[in-house]
């Protein structure tokens, strides 16, 4: 059916972002950070839509897209990062370019792709929307042409990016080849009913998509690229490539895998597993060695992104159930890194604006200058390293023990035992800000008021699901609730 | 409102809030904010008080709970119950916490740090109403931890003075190892019947679904917690240090509040402690002991803190003495009546030690009677409150503890307690003798002045209730005030009892304190001490001993530096040498070794990027083949 209501907060969204990009053909001399109170506005009124699309029957547009409660949890995720980034980057981006219209109009646009990329059913249809997240990000990472840095990283990312869509397309060719569908029902019918001695197509077709994806979400070893773009790029699109762009992956892997692949489970889980292994281990041994903040960032979120597919092979091991909760861990996990992230690039942001300086050792004495900022900086650390009272420990205790309860205790240790590692590199950064004293002459200055007020309230909400996580993972319970029941066929067709 | 106590709780915890990050910036440091959340909490006690009593006993206890979190079948409710022993508590805790923040303005003024003191006040205050709020275990060992953090916090309130470090550290750890056993406990009895909550345990024991030794081995742990929180033997010994803290502190937490957790702990689950075997008659010999061998360090103190202190031990003792002889309306009576006299005292040496200069040693003190007399006649309803004079609060309180063991512990218990009631009323005389009777023994007291109003109006305050607390045993004033009817019959156990004095019981309370006041009167007649001094010179060892409080410290200190060092100096050589230099450092260099080794891949070049990435789809391939295959 032909439901064109469904999307009524996208339409917002792709409104708001032609809109920014005419308000500053209209007006030339309008100042630089208008547009991003544009971009804001435009964002929170995306975000108040999706909150009325909160609780609806599920609906479907013509078999190629579906909104429930999951695609709602992407896209109040969506318009929520969209929202921060947009305020991250006003003075950022005001102090360093002169047109900055395309930005955040490309900043919409990539939100609006990775709603529709939780809300695809249909191969192609994810492609469309994996490329229209992906073309925005491209341009955003080389947006600060004067940097040769910025420059470098866009066309890593193009060329990469090219390089492993072609892969995701190879797999989608080989499945439908093999199933004569694009659907994922269908591909999930077809793959039950293929015939002999074609398991190796079906792997092959598995494993270029699983590239594909984990290009991504930045899955070790198709995860060169992040580290060099996470440099390169503008600050507040580093935040946006480590949440949102990271979300969307797996909003396209929890639906393709749960709906479409679920029936191959036994092909490809312990690809995926050893997949995570790899990726967590890699992302966090490498920090260890980073002396740019922005790189051992990007490390850090490849280790996160580990843990994440800790989630993805416990479907591939569980049954139904087992596979729902870990669904729903992952959605947890992603909502309470996607909130200490951005609480830590809010605090990053305030303190580039001022210093232009993004190595560790530029974090010297924080504590003394900007104590406010240094504890934000210090909570979010914490946050990702899992300790108690913040998100990250509530989120991947339930991540780890959901793939406990599909039987990968080995993957569950080694990611605690990885968390461990990465602790030291955390601690390295706050003992630059906690135990040495700051460069001569600076003394205690107050933050900026627009992003210490971002970062308190965020650090609020990083604690919140630390301390009292049941609401968010009641509402993540549901969205899994709602991915499981539009594949409740793959799932029952699993040998 | 009642279901809604948690108010109560949360007004002190906004007040700390506020005064620990605006306090130093406010006019008058925030004090008042301070007074205005005592006296809100105070006001509310009593809207508290009137839904609860309103609801009538069917309704009771009130119960308010929100889900927590719920894992998989694993469901944690967090919420508060009311019932009449929260009632007794919250009347307690608001009570004293309200005249000690008045009292406070006028002692602390000029101390450094006030907005500090007053914040933490607050948040000892805010913990101690959600631990007799907490509907279940985990929430009150959240809560316990929280009185201890405040305690620590302010009993080293003077942290320049080195003693002030000491005392609160003493006070920390020497809990902390009843807080481990009671955190033991509370496991244990999770593990036993599956719950936190404490209703639910109740029900469970009381069903019989847990029992035997399991049961009776998870109640000594949780004892052990009450044991460290009360102050009773051997853990007594941080209390009388931490009369370090400002005077006021002591009267809240170290008399009337915090110290008394153990015995609301015990109270709270005295039916699970019935039905674990002898546990209860453990309670009743470690109070008796705790009872009587802090009446008789008491004599020989000569701080008038410690003093106080040591008689704070042994009264807690009496109440664990109520407990153990199963009767919780003794317990909960004592601890109510004494909560008001204690406050008072402490209060009152506070009065005396600001208006004498910082004299708190009584053979520096004496003759205060005349130079601070609203203080004075505070200190002797409180003293006389305390020996046990009829009819003032602590004579129907000791009154219901002597029915209670006569009852149910037999006559040696009966002959021993009297004996631990002898001595209370004796040093309580001395005390009162030595500080304020006979002629000033040092100069700085000879120019004692009395106190201001701040500090003085609390001090009335509280005498009045000394005097006239008591007299809620009787079934009429209960119900004049809006209870069922008198203490006995709102907080009980089993089934309600009604009060009848016993003549001959109060007649041998009532001999007693005669025998206590007047040995004590006969030996320091006039505030002279040359009875005492021949008496200390007839026996000096048995003195000395007395004086350094049997070394129960000196005892601890050996064990600590010969035994506990020693292990200790083993162990650190082992953690030196085998786990640091080589399980740590030895992993830690590998590892950093391992991502340098793979950072040598991350070369820049997008072809070996893409190299990477196809490599990457040939390697899962075969990882699944093998895998699968």
């Amino acid at each position: 059916m032909r439901d064109f209501t469904l999307f009524i907060p996208e339409y917002i969204a792709a409104g708001a972002a032609i809109g920014v990009l005419a308000l500053e053909l209209a007006l030339p001399r309008l100042r630089r950070d208008a547009l991003a109170w544009a971009t804001a506005a435009g964002a929170a009124a995306w975000l108040i839509a999706a909150l009325f699309y909160v609780g609806d029957a599920p609906g479907d547009f013509e078999g190629l897209l579906r909104t429930d409660a999951f695609t709602a949890y992407f896209r109040i995720l969506a318009a929520g990062a969209v929202l921060a980034v947009a305020l991250l980057s006003a003075r950022y981006l005001r102090d360093r370019t002169r047109a900055a219209g395309e930005y955040y109009g490309l900043l919409l646009m990539a939100g609006a792709g990775m709603t529709l990329l939780s809300a695809a059913r249909e191969l192609l249809t994810a492609y469309v929307a994996l490329e229209l997240l992906s073309f925005s990000l491209y341009v955003l990472v080389g947006y600060l042409k004067r940097d040769a840095r910025s420059n470098e990283a866009s066309l890593k990312y193009i060329l990469l990016g090219a390089f492993s869509s072609a892969m995701l397309l190879y797999g989608i060719s080989l499945l439908y080849g093999l199933t004569g569908s694009t659907t994922y029902a269908g591909v999930a019918e077809g793959l039950a009913a293929r015939g002999e001695g074609t398991d190796l197509a079906a792997l092959a077709a598995i494993m270029l998509i699983v590239a594909g994806v984990g290009f991504k979400v930045s899955a070790a070893p198709f995860h060169m690229w992040a580290p060099d773009a996470y440099q390169g790029a503008p600050l507040p699109v580093t935040a946006f490539l480590a949440t949102a762009s990271k979300a969307a992956g797996f909003a396209l892997i929890l639906r393709l895998f749960t709906e479409a692949l679920a029936v191959d489970a036994l092909e490809w889980r312990a690809a995926i597993a050893a997949l995570a292994a790899i990726t967590m281990t890699a992302g966090n041994l490498l920090a260890i060695q980073q002396t740019n903040l922005k790189r051992l960032l990007a490390y850090s979120s490849i280790g996160q992104a580990g843990y994440m597919l800790v989630a993805v092979a416990a479907i591939g091991y569980g049954d139904a159930a087992a596979a729902q909760n870990a669904s729903s861990a992952l959605l947890l996990h992603i909502a309470g890194y996607t909130l200490s992230t951005m609480a830590l690039f809010a605090a990053l942001v305030a303190h580039y604006n001022r210093t232009g300086d993004e190595s560790i050792e530029g974090l010297r004495g924080l504590s003394a200058t900007q104590p406010f900022l240094a504890l934000v900086i210090s909570a979010s650390l914490f946050s990702f390293a899992g300790l108690p009272f913040f998100a990250g420990f509530a989120t991947k205790l339930l991540l780890f023990q959901a793939g406990t309860g599909a039987g990968l205790l080995w993957l569950a240790g080694l990611g605690a035992a990885n968390s461990f590692i990465s602790l030291y590199y955390y601690l390295m950064v706050m003992r630059r800000m906690y135990l040495f004293d700051p460069p001569e002459g600076q003394t205690r200055i107050r933050p900026p008021a627009l992003l210490g007020a971002m970062a308190g309230l965020l650090l609020l909400g990083v604690v919140f699901i630390g301390v009292y996580p049941g609401p968010v993972f009641e509402a993540t319970d549901g969205a899994a609730a709602a991915l499981f029941e539009a594949s409740a066929a793959a799932f029952a067709r699993l040998p | 409102m009642a279901e809604h106590a948690w108010i109560l709780a949360a007004v002190p915890a906004i007040a700390f809030l506020a005064l620990a990050a605006l306090g130093r910036r406010l006019p008058r440091q925030g004090d008042f904010l301070a007074v205005l959340a005592a006296a809100s909490g105070f006001g509310l006690f009593f809207a508290v008080l009137a839904s609860f009593l309103g609801r009538g006993e069917g309704a009771w206890p009130v119960l308010n709970a929100i889900e927590w979190t719920a894992i998989g079948d694993f469901r944690l409710n967090m919420g508060i119950a009311v019932d009449q022993i929260t009632i007794v508590m919250l009347a307690v805790v608001t009570t004293v916490a309200f005249m000690v923040n008045v009292f406070s303005v006028g002692y602390m003024k000029g101390e450094p740090r006030y907005w500090w003191y007053f914040a933490v006040l607050q948040l000892f205050v805010a913990s101690m109403l959600l631990l007799v709020l907490a509907d279940n275990l985990l929430l009150l060992y959240v809560a316990w931890e929280l009185v201890g953090l405040s305690s620590f916090l302010l009993i080293g309130h003077y942290w320049e003075r080195r003693s002030a470090v000491e005392a609160a550290k003493k006070a920390f750890i020497t809990t902390r190892v009843g807080d481990v056993g009671l955190l033991i406990g509370i496991i244990l009895l999770w593990k036993a019947t599956g719950t936190f909550n404490i209703l639910d345990i109740i029900h469970a024991v009381e069903a019989g679904e847990v029992g035997g030794t399991g049961l009776f081995v998870s109640v000594m742990f949780i004892f052990l917690g009450a044991m460290g929180k009360s102050a009773q033997l051997p853990f007594h010994v941080w209390l009388p240090d931490a009369m370090e803290g400002p005077t006021p502190v002591s009267a809240l937490i170290h008399a009337a509040t915090m110290v008394v957790a153990g015995v609301y702990l015990v109270a709270r689950l005295l039916p699970v402690f019935e039905a674990a075997g002898d546990a209860l008659l453990v309670v009743t010999a470690v109070g008796l002991i705790t009872a009587l061998f802090s009446g008789v360090v008491a004599f020989a103190q000569t701080d008038i803190k410690k003093v106080l202190a040591y008689s704070t031990v042994s009264q807690l003792g009496f109440m664990f003495v109520a407990l153990g002889a199963g009767v919780v309306s003794a317990g909960m009576f004592h601890l109510f009546t004494h909560a008001f006299f204690k406050a008072l005292l402490f209060l009152g040496a506070g009065s005396v030690i600001l208006g004498a200069h910082h004299r708190q040693e009584v053979g520096q003190l004496g003759g205060l009677w005349r130079r601070m007399p609203v203080t004075a006649a505070a200190f002797l309803v409180g003293s006389l409150a305390l020996a046990g004079l009829f009819p003032l609060a602590g004579f129907w309180s000791k009154d219901e503890i002597l029915h209670a063991v006569e009852g149910h512990r037999g006559a040696l218990v009966f002959a021993l307690i009297s004996l631990a009631s002898i001595m209370t009323a004796f040093y309580t005389t001395r005390l009162f003798i030595l500080t304020f009777l006979g002629k000033p023994r040092d100069a700085e007291a000879g120019h004692a002045r009395e106190t201001g109003a701040s500090m003085t109006g609390p001090l009335v305050f509280l005498a009045v209730l000394s005097v006239f607390a008591g007299f809620v045993v009787y079934g009429g004033v209960g119900e004049a005030l809006g209870f069922p009817g008198g203490f006995g019959e709102f907080v009980y156990l089993h089934h309600p009892e009604t009060f009848h004095i016993d003549w001959g019981l109060a007649g041998v309370s009532t001999a007693l304190f005669v025998i206590g006041v007047f040995g004590a009167g006969w030996l320091y007649r006039g505030g002279r001490l040359d009875r005492a001094a021949a008496l200390t010179a007839w026996q000096p060892k048995l003195y000395e001993m007395t004086r350094r409080k049997f070394y129960f410290d000196d005892l601890y200190q050996f064990l600590i530096d010969r035994v506990v060092l020693g292990f200790s100096y083993v162990v650190s050589w082992f953690d030196r040498f085998a786990v640091n230099d080589t399980g740590v450092d030895g992993s830690a260099t590998l590892t950093g070794y391992a991502g340098f080794l793979l950072k040598h891949l991350q070369t820049g070049r997008v072809p070996n990027y893409a190299l990477a990435i196809a490599a990457g789809v040939a390697a899962l391939i075969l990882v699944a083949l093998a895998a699968g295959g």
